[in-house]
């Protein structure tokens, strides 16, 4: 259209919804929207085993609208649990650093540099596997346009860029005689600092959000994913060439990280456990076998780092071993998620048992102090007290109670 | 301007004939989904998604309605128009690192196109499953309730299309009034097992109470609603908890590798 002012083009640029009137042609951001695969090739027809119009309501114990998934699937694609890795060991890395170059003396200092080295370099292999999820470099950026304390995504986006800096100017400066030198052993330590939420951050992440496994998990979770930074760390460095007196160090730190990595695994496990569909991805299908190889691989880990013997070849395959455990948790992690999400009943049943809103703040009396009658799914307290009248099945579930 | 707006969508007058969601694409240029045939109901979008901001559930029960006989046997429908629930706490908004997603002064919950960086974290973040992304480029779409027709003081597109009045637009608090009243009556005519979902904080303390609530006869969860939801966000803090005491754990571990591995 000719007749056009600049303002009504900067706004068909931003808007989304603009009609070009005299055409009557959608032209706004939101119809060019297109759905990928509008009709899926055919492969015969499906015969039901049931009756299409008795599938609904499962039963009267699980009922679900025809099996489907409540939630959305997570959409991060296979750089994420990549990150939760690198992220995970480059903030491992760098608090052994720092506790190197203060209790560590001259004999420790080329191990320390190593731990920077590592957590630099991880802190920007993280950014770019960040990146590739997101698609394109501005919107890293963009993730710093606000700061928000409630989003994790926020939090963990500043802990990662702020200690993406401070470990570069370290790695730059450390060297430097003088003033620039502190400069650069003061940005090292504020690196460490923020390698420790850097290695954690990542459980609570996943854990604040809605999907039934994860949120199950947030209590354990971070404490398992630290662990297992701490022992991959561990393992990696061991991986590098290193001294007698770096041995004892790295030693010490990777198998105290593979005991609390073994023992932190089974508090998840059990506090996934909790409500059996929401367990149940951790044991079955291809998340299961994910995290059934990590464990294997992470027990085996530790165990032939413990074995006597001081051979090299024996050093390298615990390592391997345990880098391989720890990156398949990862996977694992996020595997079981998107299938806990996939499932109805996982998300019904936690809520049902009372591990929803009723869990978090105690909810089990109204504002007035009468005991809530919705959304009380507590099943063996609500249910018990206000047993549902045979006429009026769903009485427990009113708001308004019905006139005596 | 500016008092709260909501939907009460009454699915005791819904009779599933779509409007809501013709309307709601055609208003805000929203594409089709493609023709499938779900084969399991009427329902042919089957959820919410990045195109699709209402959906019409069709709920098949293998017992009649409450109070009625009908030819069909033990056979009834429940239909219910489902939409973004504008959450008081909403776990989209509460998500969103960039801060694209903002409450309006409308008390809703609106997604600006021009400032998603498509991370995706609020699709995850959404207990009802509601917000999704287009899958062109990655951005996160949802129901705007209209926020270009209701700053005009126009009625949102699926409310205006509505022919039963089964979904209502209007202020917060007339409809909660509204949404009463019409509970109490349907339960003085016999029909005991309505129920208003999420209306208030009372009712579901989980997100604050929803601006988009519901009148539902049967369980939630058979109109694919999480029955006792909770804004992920609430449960956050144990899990910083347990990050400080792994920060601490590690910090320790860290400095008791140097210390006992040094030598002399």
């Amino acid at each position: 259209m000719s007749d056009d002012t600049l303002l009504d083009r900067l706004q068909r640029k931003t808007d989304g919804r603009n009609i070009d009137s005299r055409a009557g042609i959608l032209e706004g951001e939101g119809s060019q929207q297109r759905v990928k695969d509008p009709e899926p090739a055919r492969h015969g027809m499906d015969v039901l085993s049931t009756v299409p119009s008795r599938s609904g309501p499962d039963s009267a114990e699980a009922p679900s609208y025809y099996g489907m998934p409540v939630l959305k699937e997570p959409l991060w694609i296979w750089t994420v649990p990549a990150y939760f890795y690198v992220g995970g060991v480059a903030g491992a890395a760098s608090v052994l650093g720092v506790a190197l170059e203060s209790f560590g003396g001259r004999r420790l200092e080329r191990l320390a540099e190593r731990c920077h080295t590592v957590a630099t370099a991880g802190d920007i292999v993280s950014a770019g596997l960040l990146i590739h999820d997101l698609g394109r470099p501005s919107r890293f950026l963009n993730m710093l346009r606000v700061f928000r304390p409630t989003s994790p995504m926020s939090v963990g986006s500043w802990v990662l860029a702020g200690s993406g800096a401070v470990n570069s100017a370290a790695w730059v400066l450390r060297r430097r005689p003088g003033v620039l030198g502190t400069l650069g052993r003061v940005a090292g330590r504020m690196g460490a600092l923020l390698g420790l939420p850097l290695a954690g951050y990542t459980a609570v992440l996943v854990s604040n959000t809605a999907v039934p496994l994860w949120q199950q998990v947030g209590r354990t979770l971070p404490l398992f994913f630290m662990s297992s930074a701490t022992a991959s760390a561990g393992s990696l460095l061991s991986l590098f060439p290193h001294s007698k007196a770096e041995e004892r160090v790295l030693r010490r730190f990777r198998i105290a990280g593979k005991v609390a990595e073994l023992f932190t695994r089974e508090a998840v496990e059990l506090e996934a456990r909790q409500v059996a569909e929401v367990g149940r991805p951790l044991r079955t299908g291809a998340s299961g076998a994910l995290w059934m190889l990590s464990r294997t691989c992470s027990m085996a880990g530790l165990v032939v780092d413990v074995l006597p013997g001081r051979s090299r070849w024996k050093q390298v395959t615990a390592d391997v071993l345990s880098t391989v455990g720890a990156v398949a948790a990862r996977y694992g992690i996020i595997q079981a998620g998107k299938a806990s999400a996939r499932n109805p009943q996982a998300t019904f049943q936690g809520q049902r048992q009372g591990l929803g809103a009723a869990q978090v703040d105690g909810n089990t009396t109204a504002s007035d102090g009468k005991p809530l009658s919705f959304p009380l799914p507590v099943l063996g307290q609500g249910a018990a007290r206000t047993a549902p009248r045979p006429e009026a099945p769903y009485a427990r579930f009113m708001v308004t109670q019905p006139e005596p | 301007m500016g008092s709260r707006k909501g939907f009460f969508t009454d699915t005791t007058l819904c009779i599933g004939c779509k409007a809501c969601e013709v309307a709601c694409k055609q208003w805000n240029q929203l594409p089709d989904d493609g023709f499938h045939f779900t084969g399991m109901s009427y329902d042919q979008t089957a959820h919410l998604g990045a195109s699709t901001w209402r959906h019409v559930a069709f709920v098949e029960r293998p017992v009649p309605l409450q109070g009625q006989a009908s030819g069909a046997g033990d056979f009834s429908w429940l239909m219910m128009s489902d939409v973004c629930k504008h959450c008081q706490r909403a776990g989209c908004l509460e998500a969103c690192p960039t801060g694209a997603i903002v409450r309006t002064e409308f008390d809703t919950v609106y997604v600006q196109p021009d400032v998603c960086n498509g991370c995706g974290y609020c699709v995850s973040a959404c207990p009802f499953g509601v917000i999704d992304r287009r899958e062109d480029d990655g951005r996160a779409w949802k129901c705007t309730l209209c926020y270009d027709r209701i700053g005009d003081d126009q009625t949102p597109a699926c409310a205006k299309a509505c022919p039963t009045a089964s979904i209502q637009y209007g202020d917060l608090d007339e409809l909660h009034a509204r949404a009463e009243t019409r509970v109490r009556d349907l339960h003085q005519r016999g029909v005991t097992d309505a129920y208003l979902y999420g209306k208030d904080a009372e009712n579901q303390p989980g997100t604050g109470g929803l601006n988009a609530f519901f009148l539902l006869l049967d369980k939630p969860e058979v109109y694919n609603l999480p029955p006792d939801p909770v804004v992920p966000t609430k449960k956050a803090a144990r899990s910083w908890a347990s990050v400080a005491m792994g920060a601490v754990g590690m910090v320790a571990v860290a400095v008791g590798a140097v210390v006992l591995g040094r030598e002399g």
